[in-house]
Formats: structure tokens, sequence, C-alpha cells
């Protein structure tokens, strides 16, 4: 998953930044400027914005406003050192997701992060399940038909952002938009190497292939009628 | 402390005004009534004398004689009359005469006298007649000279005059009663729009500002000043609450961000397990964090400090020697311009007293400096120059970094104001630095300003009144 955060205070920037790589192992982008966020906010590469609202050059309302009317669907975390409930409801209103107060926890902040990218996926549940494959996005574990799978953690992120999105087709270029922030060299080969292995971890003991790849398209995740049934 | 109504100070004011022209008016009444009266009285007094000529007849014997026939007029009784001819001999007096003193009788014709009959006061008349008597038939007759003295109760005047003040006295009365009733409603009518401003002025909450009375009230030029006052009052007191509301949220805002940076430093580095190494460089990180916030506290309660000691007392018998303590605070930052490689050349010589205590001045200086050295670019100077100027002290502090953007200098002044977009990278500053800088030199009675144009450097320049001068 790949966050963008737009926080002009930069000590804060980089403690956010760390414990959303340190802990659920998103790539994050980081915007200092409401401008520079409002510009890269209309990628669709991020799964989540997290906002501040005291931003130099364009205030976090703003660049809000400008995303939600550019119809920009991706869920917004807003961080705010106001407390009155007016200015909460307004940004509520104009379309935000979430918001939380500073000084907030980083614990609760990446509950409400991870939270937010699951809604904004279609799964409320935190343990995602396709056929006999499930993942606990908490734990951060994985099992195949009751058997725990140790993966590493690009293997897992993989598996996570295709667990999440069952049924589509995934392009390595998404994969890579979406795994990785703007700092990282772009090889499609590298995805190569880490869905081949993660291939042959999920499917050692079953019959099924569960990633299946197809031809200049990308990856999707296999659904075994007759088990899930 | 007592309270007092105006309406009824001018009812009162009014009525008393009113009493006195009415005593006034009875008065003069009383003098022209009493003045009229008493000379109807004596025409009267006069005519009744007369008849009593007429009834001066030939007595019926041998001499001259003449007696006064009673039988002919038809006198109020209770007057009294005597009727003496020139010898003094009594031709005829009234049944109730009581007599009269030789004076009166002995008085010019035509005079009028008091007297009193049976303790009644009379107001008496003597009249010197000619009376013919006899006449023939071919006229002639014996001219008689009678002494008629003539008196009437003087009850019937007094009577009328009294009636006729008490007419003036109970017509004031009701007079004064109808105004003080028109005055009372017709005050509490002209003083409604003086309740509609109270009840106005009662509305207002430092939630709703609104100041609107009735179009009637700014009609009224009494009012017209009070309500011009309250509005201006209000405007000044709006501005200075939205003033300090906004450095609340401000200041919260600051504060709410520096114990997040410190929070989340310090949860980051619980979230796994880390090396010793990591968790120094952690711990440091940490440090760093409070030491901003400390830094953000002090500037916000040195600001203030200054601010309040503005609205307070200024000393004015403090003084220091700016080229003394420019050169002090310049050498306390001689470390901190090596470490970034930026010269600082200060130009101060001889004393130079300013109005402001040491450590104030050194805020001034160190805060301009700090500024300038955030922004200057390597190898870059900095130059500090301060002198006599214009009856005071110049300071002046030059930089050669960026300068500021046009549309963000007339904001440098304000708290919590950055031109930087990145506030904390390698800059720092909390954005109270030139506020307080403001606020002393406000205080002082001088002036600051800012000018750059972007790549030029910026120049930051204080004048402050010296010692002696009156101005400020």
């Amino acid at each position: 998953m790949r966050v963008l955060l737009v926080e002009d205070e930069t000590r804060l920037s980089e403690n956010i930044a760390s414990a959303l790589r340190d802990g659920p192992g998103f790539a994050v982008d980081c915007a200092e400027d409401g401008e520079t966020g409002a510009l890269l906010a209309e990628d669709p590469c991020y799964d989540l914005i997290i906002l501040d609202l005291m931003l130099p050059k364009m205030d976090g309302k703003s660049v809000l406003k400008r995303l939600r009317t550019r119809g920009a669907s991706t869920p917004v975390l807003i961080l705010t050192a106001q407390s009155e409930t007016g200015s909460i409801i307004d940004l509520l209103n104009t379309g935000a997701d979430d918001y939380l107060s500073k000084p907030f926890d980083l614990g609760e902040l990446i509950a409400r992060a991870k939270a937010l990218i699951r809604r904004g996926k279609g799964a409320p549940h935190p343990t995602l399940k396709v056929a006999d494959l499930e993942v606990n996005t908490l734990e951060q574990t994985v099992e195949r038909a009751g058997r725990r799978i140790e993966l590493s953690p690009m293997e897992y992120r993989i598996l996570e952002y295709l667990i999440h999105r069952p049924r589509v087709v995934v392009s390595k270029r998404e994969l890579l938009e979406h795994l990785y922030d703007y700092n990282w060299e772009h090889h499609s080969n590298v995805i190569e190497a880490h869905v081949s292995n993660l291939r042959r971890k999920l499917d050692a003991e079953a019959q099924q292939p569960c990633i299946e790849t197809l031809r200049g398209r990308g990856y999707r995740l296999v659904i075994q009628r007759e088990i899930a049934g | 402390m007592k309270r007092y109504s105006i309406v009824r100070r001018l009812i009162v004011t009014v009525l008393l005004t009113e009493l006195l022209a009415a005593l006034c008016v009875t008065g003069i009444a009383l003098i022209y009534e009493r003045h009229s009266h008493f000379r109807a009285f004596d025409v009267m007094l006069h005519g009744r004398a007369d008849s009593l000529l007429g009834a001066v007849q030939d007595a019926e014997d041998t001499g001259d004689n003449v007696m006064l026939d009673g039988t002919e007029i038809s006198l109020p009784r209770e007057d009294v009359y005597e009727v003496r001819d020139a010898s003094g001999r009594v031709l005829g007096r009234s049944a109730n005469w009581s007599g009269a003193s030789q004076t009166e009788l002995q008085a010019s014709d035509g005079s009028y006298f008091k007297m009193q009959v049976k303790d009644r006061h009379y107001r008496g008349l003597v009249l010197h007649g000619l009376r013919i008597v006899d006449p023939g038939d071919k006229g002639g007759g014996i001219p008689r000279h009678v002494v008629i003295v003539y008196g009437a109760p003087t009850k019937h005047v007094w009577r009328a005059v009294r009636d006729a003040v008490e007419f003036y006295a109970l017509a004031s009365v009701l007079l004064m009663a109808i105004t003080g009733v028109l005055m009372a409603w017709l005050l509490s009518r002209a003083l409604a729009p003086v309740r509609e401003l109270a009840a106005e002025a009662a509305g207002i909450s430092v939630h709703a500002w609104q100041f609107n009375p009735p179009e009637e009230v700014r009609r009224i030029r009494e009012l017209a000043p009070l309500e011009q006052a309250l509005r201006s009052v209000l405007e000044r007191l709006e501005r200075a609450f939205e003033q300090q509301r906004r450095f609340v949220s401000d200041a919260a805002h600051e504060l709410k961000t520096a114990v997040a940076v410190t929070k989340s430093s310090l949860q980051l580095l619980h979230m796994k397990k880390r090396t010793a190494e990591e968790y120094e460089a952690g711990l440091e990180r940490c440090h760093a964090d409070c030491a901003r916030m400390e830094e953000i506290v002090l500037k916000m309660l040195t600001l203030a400090r200054v601010e309040s000691a503005a609205a307070g007392t200024t000393a004015i018998e403090t003084a220091s020697d700016a080229a003394a303590c420019t050169r002090r605070t310049a050498e306390q930052f001689a470390s901190m311009a090596e470490l970034r490689n930026v010269k600082v050349q200060v130009t101060a010589s001889g004393p130079l007293s300013v109005r402001l205590s040491e450590d104030d001045f050194g805020l001034i200086v160190s805060n301009l400096l700090l500024n300038a050295l955030q922004h200057s670019p390597q190898q870059a100077a900095v130059q500090i120059t301060v002198e006599a100027a214009e009856g005071g002290v110049q300071l002046r502090v030059v930089d050669q970094g960026d300068g500021i953007n046009t549309e963000a200098l007339p904001h440098v002044f304000e708290r919590f104001y950055r031109d930087d977009p990145s506030r904390n990278r390698n800059t720092g500053g909390t954005g109270l630095g030139l506020a307080i800088c403001r606020a002393i030199v406000v205080k002082a009675g001088g002036t600051i300003r800012i000018e750059s144009e972007r790549g030029g450097g910026a120049a930051a320049t204080v004048w402050l009144p010296g010692v002696g001068d009156g101005r400020g």
C-alpha cells in the first residue's frame, strides 16, 4: 500500500513516515506544502492520503476540496490541531474520511490508516479470505488451508495488495506504483522475482496455483469456486 | 452610590420652576386685585358720602340750621357715617357710629383713613361738601359747609381679592399637576430609545458582536455620540478579542504540533525492538524535539511578558548602552555563525543610550541576528550597525540571504508567521522572533521595518528613542 503524507512539520512528517514504513509496511511519499500535496494527491497510485490542515502555500482544506472536485476517491485522513466540532463537521462534509487531532497516538494513526485503506477497497474485516487463502492484516500473517506461510515483507505486501483486489488483474506497473515510494528505482523485474518467490511459497503443498499470470497484463488471485463454496 | 432618575429630576425641576412662577403670579395678582378692588371701593365710598351730602336738609326751625334727613337715603346698614357742619356741630350720624379721632375729623377733603368699628376693619373717607340749603324759586339759598365722615367695612373687598387670588392659585396648581403627568408620559416616551439602546448593548457577547441599534436611536442627536462611542469601542474590543483568539488558536496549534512531534518520536522508538545505537539516536532526536518545544514555550512567554508590559507601565528610567549590548549579543552568536560559516560584522562605537532594559534590547538584537543567520547562505556576511540617528539610536541588521517575498512582507511581524515553506528543516524558527521584536520596539516608542528584495537579502531597521528624548 502507498500513502501520501502532506505535513509541513518536518520532524512529525519523518516520524509518521517511519512508523508507516516500519509498522504496516506502507510505501510513503511526503509533501511539505499544500501545492505539492495537491499535485501528488491526484495520482491514483495512492491508497490513502494523510493531510495536515495548516500548510504553507495552500491549506489542507483547499487541497481536499480540489481533490474531491476532480473526482478522486482516495481515502483522506485529516491531521488537525483544531478540535472544534464545527470545523470537524465541515471537514467531513468537504470529503474527508476521518480525522485525528494532534497530538495523536502513532498506533491509532496506523490503525485508522489501515481501516481507511480496507474500506477504500471494500474489505471491512481486517482478515481477508479468498478461497483457502487467509491474510490477517493486523498480525501480517498468511495461512493457506490452515497452514502458516512465512513471507518476506515485500512478498507480504504484494499478496496484501492482490488480496484486497480479488478477481481483478493487477499489472506489474500498478504493483510498483502502490508498493514503492518515489525514492525507489522502478524495475518490473524486481516485482517478477518477488511474485515468483511468493507463488513458490504459497503453492508448496497445494494442488491449485494461487496466483495466475496473465501474459502482458499482470497477476490475478485465482478463486477456486469448488473450494470457496 | 445613590442612584437617581433623570426623569424624576427633570420633572421636579420643571415643577419647582412652575411653583415659583405660580407664586409670583399669585403675588402679582394679589397686589393688582387689591389695588383695583380698593379703587372701586373708594369710588363707591365717595358716592355714598356724596349721597349723604344730598341728605343734608334745612332744618325746620327758625335758624339757618341744617339737619341730616336720614329718611331720604338708603345706605348699607353696616356703614358708619357722621355729618357735621363747619362749626363742628353734629348734624347726624349712623346708629352704629362709634366715633372717630380728632385727626381724622380734621383731615383734609378727600383723604382716606383706616378705622375700626366693633373690631371690624373699616375704611373711612372725609368729605368737605358745600350744601346750598333751601334755595328759593329765584335762586340763592344759604351755602352750608359740612364735613362728612363716611366709613364702610373692607371685609367684602378683601373677600373679592381673596377669591381672585384663590382662582389664580388653583389654576396654577392644576397647571402643575397637568404638567407633571404630561412630562412623565412624554419623557418616558422620549427615553424609549435609550432603553432600546441599552437592550441592544446588553445583547452583545463575545460570541455575538453585532450592534445594530434601531434607526430611531441614530436619529436622536443626544444619543448619536453614545451610539458612536459604543460602536467604536465594540469594534476595537472585537479586533483585540479576535487577535487574542487567533493568538491562542495559533499557540495551541504550535504547541499541539510540538507535542505531536515529541510523542510520535517516543512512540516510534517504542514500536519495535531496536539496537542500542538506534535507541541512542532516537533519544537524541526526542531531546531535540523537547528543546524545540521548550523554545516555543519560552518565546511565547517572552512575547506575553513584553506585550503585557506594553499595556501597563513603561519603565522610562531604564537605559542601556545599545552599542555595548549589541557587541555582547553578537559575541554570543559567534560560535553559531562559525558553525554556519557566516561572518558577523558589528559596527558599534561609543556609548549610545536607549530607553530600554539591556535584556529587551538584547532580545531585539538576538532575534534579528538569529533570523539573519538562519537565512544566510554559506560564506555570506551579516552586518550589524548601531548609530545615533534622529535623536535616537538606529540598529540595522543586513543579511545576504534570499530576502523575503513581497507578498510575505506585510505579515512578517505577525505571530507564528513563517515565510519558509519548510519551517523546521534547516532554518528552524518559531515565527515569534519578529513579533517579540515589534512588541518591544512599540513599547519603547520606536519603529521597526524590514525591507527586502528577492535575492538581495533582507535589512531590518530599528529606531529607538534615546534617553532624554521627549518622544514616545
